[in-house]
Formats: C-alpha cells, sequence, structure tokens
C-alpha cells in the first residue's frame, strides 16, 4: 500500500471534488521541469477559479486580468518549489492567487477603489448565492457557509472574497478584535468539517 | 501564565492567516514563524487554506479568452527558477532520525544509506562559512527528509568507467538523493554531471561535488517523474545544458 493513498484520499473526498487533483499535482512536477504542455493543461484547469477569486476580490476586470496573468506565470516561474508532500497543486495555486489579489488591494493605487466596493461586499452572502448555479463546489461552499453563524460567514466572506483586514472587519461589523479572530477561526473550522476537508 | 495567554492570542490568528487578512506584513511574518514552530498549527493552517481553495473554486469565473495566448507566450520567455532545497515548509516535518527508513533487505541498501549519512556529515564538516553551513544544513535536512520518506528505495549501478552511484528514490516526493564511491578522478576542466533522461527530455539534475575519499557528498534531485532515468556523464566544466558525452550510469528510476 503506497503511504500516500491517505493523503491522496484526503485530498480527493475534501472540500471541492476537484476531480484528478492528483493528476494536477502530476502535471504541476511537470511544469516544473519547463514542459510547456503540462503548463497549458494546469492553465486551462485553474483560470476559472484563479480570474474569479481575484475578480472577486478586485472587482475591476482589466486589474484582475493583469493579476491572473502575473499569478499564472509565477506558477510557471516557481513550479520547481511546489512540494505535492506539502499540499495539492490546486491549494498551491489558489493561495498565490489570492495573496496577489490581496497584495493589489492593498497597495495605494487600489486604496481608492475600496469604498465602492464596500457596498456590494456588504452582503457577501447574496454574491455567493447569486453564483451558485453551475457547480457543485459553489452549491458545497453555499450550503457550508449556510452552516454558520451570521458572524462567522459574514467574517469570512468579508476577508476572503473582499479582501477585508481582519481588523477592518471588525470595525464593519462592531465586534471586537478578540471576537474576530475566533468567529473567523471557528467558522474555517466549521467549514473544514463541513467540507469534509481533514 | 502571560505566555499562555500570548500563544492562544496568536494561535487565534491562524484563521485570519490562512485567509490572507492579517493587518501588516510584520503580524503575518511573525504568524508564519511561529507556523515553523507549530506543527498542529501548519496542519490547521493547511485545512484551512483547503476551505479557501475551495470558496475559489465557487467564485470560477470565465477568463478572458485573450489571457490565454498571452499568458502561454510570456511562459515562453520566462526562465524558471532552480528547484530549492532550503526553506518553506517542505522540510517542517522534522523526522531528522533514520528510524522511520524501512528496513532495507539487502546490504547494499544498508551501506547506502551510512554512505549518505557519512557524506552529508562531510558536506558540514566541509563548511567553512556561515553561509556554507546554512546551505549545508538546509541540504542536509532535504536529503534527510528524502531518507526518511516512507517507501524509499535503495538503488545502486556500477558506473561503466568504475566506481558505484547509489541512489535513494522517494517516489512520493519525486525526489531522490544520489552519492557515488570510487568513480575514478577526473583530468582539470571536467565534471560529473547527472541527468534525469525523461521520454520527452532530459534535465540536468547537477553536477556531482567534489569526493572526499573516493565518495561525493550526497546531490539532492527534485522534480523526479514516472519514466525516467538516471544518467551521469562526464562533461566540460562548469557543466553542459544537454549531455555531451554516453552516460556511465543510466539507472532506470521505478517511480
Amino acid at each position: 500500500m503506497n503511504p500516500s493513498d491517505s493523503d491522496a484520499s484526503r485530498l480527493e473526498s475534501a472540500a471541492t471534488d476537484r476531480r484528478g487533483e492528483r493528476d494536477l499535482d502530476d502535471l504541476l512536477v511537470h511544469v516544473a521541469r519547463g514542459d510547456s504542455d503540462a503548463f497549458e493543461a494546469v492553465y486551462d484547469r485553474l483560470v476559472g477559479p484563479v480570474y474569479g477569486v481575484i475578480r472577486r476580490v478586485l472587482r475591476d476586470p482589466s486589474q484582475s486580468e493583469e493579476v491572473t496573468q502575473e499569478v499564472l506565470l509565477e506558477v510557471w516561474r516557481t513550479a520547481t518549489r511546489f512540494d505535492p508532500a506539502v499540499g495539492g497543486a490546486a491549494t498551491w495555486v489558489m493561495t498565490i492567487a489570492h495573496r496577489r489579489a490581496i497584495d493589489r488591494v492593498r497597495s495605494t493605487t487600489a486604496a481608492a477603489g475600496r469604498e465602492q466596493r464596500s457596498a456590494e461586499v456588504h452582503t457577501p452572502h447574496d454574491e455567493v448565492a447569486e453564483a451558485v448555479e453551475a457547480s457543485l463546489d459553489r452549491e458545497r461552499v453555499r450550503r457550508c457557509l449556510d452552516g454558520l453563524t451570521e458572524v462567522q460567514r459574514e467574517s469570512i466572506t468579508l476577508a476572503y472574497y473582499g479582501g477585508y483586514t481582519y481588523r477592518q472587519v471588525a470595525e464593519r461589523l462592531k465586534v471586537t478584535l478578540g471576537a474576530i479572530k475566533t468567529r473567523i477561526r471557528d467558522g474555517l473550522i466549521r467549514m473544514r468539517d463541513c467540507l469534509g476537508v481533514s | 501564565m502571560r505566555f499562555r495567554l500570548l500563544r492562544h492570542d496568536l494561535h487565534a490568528l491562524a484563521g485570519a492567516y490562512a485567509l490572507d487578512a492579517l493587518d501588516r506584513p510584520a503580524e503575518r511574518d511573525r504568524f508564519a514563524r511561529h507556523l515553523s514552530r507549530c506543527p498542529s498549527c501548519a496542519a490547521e493552517v493547511r485545512g484551512f487554506r483547503e476551505v479557501a481553495t475551495a470558496m475559489a473554486f465557487a467564485a470560477t469565473a470565465e477568463a478572458p479568452a485573450e489571457l490565454r495566448p498571452r499568458v502561454l507566450a510570456a511562459a515562453a520567455r520566462t526562465r524558471q527558477l532552480p528547484p530549492e532545497v532550503s526553506s518553506h515548509g517542505t522540510h517542517a516535518r522534522p523526522p531528522r532520525t533514520r528510524s522511520r527508513v524501512p528496513w532495507v533487505p539487502w546490504l547494499s541498501g544498508a551501506v547506502a544509506l551510512a554512505s549518505v549519512a557519512v557524506a552529508v556529515f562531510f558536506s558540514l564538516a566541509q563548511s567553512h562559512t556561515q553561509d556554507q553551513l546554512n546551505q549545508a544544513r538546509a541540504e542536509n535536512q532535504a536529503i534527510n527528509a528524502v531518507l526518511s520518506a516512507p517507501g524509499v528505495r535503495v538503488l545502486n549501478q556500477v558506473s561503466t568507467s568504475g566506481g558505484t552511484a547509489i541512489v535513494i528514490l522517494a517516489a512520493d516526493r519525486h525526489e531522490l538523493a544520489v552519492v557515488t564511491t570510487g568513480l575514478p578522478a577526473l583530468p582539470p576542466g571536467k565534471v560529473y554531471q547527472l541527468w534525469l533522461i525523461g521520454q520527452k527530455k532530459i534535465v540536468s539534475a547537477g553536477l556531482l561535488p567534489a569526493a572526499k575519499a573516493g565518495q561525493t557528498p550526497a546531490v539532492l534531485a527534485t522534480g523526479v517523474v514516472k519514466g525516467d532515468t538516471l544518467g551521469l556523464t562526464v562533461e566540460p566544466a562548469p557543466g553542459s545544458s544537454q549531455p555531451t558525452t554516453k552516460p556511465i550510469v543510466a539507472l532506470p528510476l521505478p517511480i
């Protein structure tokens, strides 16, 4: 029995029913060796969620496109640093994507548009609901978000989709800093259990 | 008591950290340092990141079609980083001892592991500056991670010009460590170079360091994939981008 099977099955049963997570890991290992076909395949598999999450955080389509390009290039450039033993390829890529979007949002140039966005972000639940239809991913995430308390749900969506720091989230929701930290963490623990992530 | 409060406080940040919602880079760095010392926090952050990944997938949107050719063209012009043996979370899982190495039912296996351990020791002992020492320690850690990976296999092959290459293959990690013993000394201006010979392309896996007492310190190769053969050739210094001579070792890797 291959000892990594437990990891693989953990990932397969995980959050999002991302079929072929294991293949994605292998593809990325090929990318690390300069295989451009593998990179094309990774692009096709992940550009949707990468662009989607960046767009969610940044709102502005042309900035989102720009950051998406940066992220995918970074995936190409740093694929040699991807370590399948630490986590799955999808998570590795999405972590880069979200962080880049956040960096952009926190940079001074993006600061201007923030207040405009805040009204929209104020109803994050509806936004999620709005995008529900198509995929099982959406359905599961929505269902799991629904299982949270309101403060948990709002703080997680404001932080992740809205790009707010936990301090900003605390101000918006008029909750103490300590409470927000705890709500985010508790909410994520519930999400994790609900999504079937280990 | 104060210490406990602080720890608890720090631990509570795992969620915000995983969502990139910490306030300042300094705070993020502080938590990242904490992670490297707290395996349970690291595991928690990994789980939260999977949740975040599900949320990213739930936000999937159609990217503009013109992005694809642009990204692929940019990638074709962009040089990839060389593999790294140090830093990041890879080696956060610390088992350094060889106790988890499965018993290898033939003598050469045990000898090989001992050889690698000795070679690692040499690379530490030979380090003169702090940088070299840090580098050697990082390599040592990376190589130990290979040695202690579950299901490692030990392979060896006698080179066509004498001496033996010993390979510790950690298939699950896509990594291997190589040491050699008794390879003939090379004339000045020549080096031994390792290759991963795949079905589609051949990539360099680095140069063999100078031998000490007939043995070369362990070299780590990453990105090993199915169908690869490990090759060893003699190349003009400082190494070639593709092999220019016939391999003296060509060892198919059972991955």
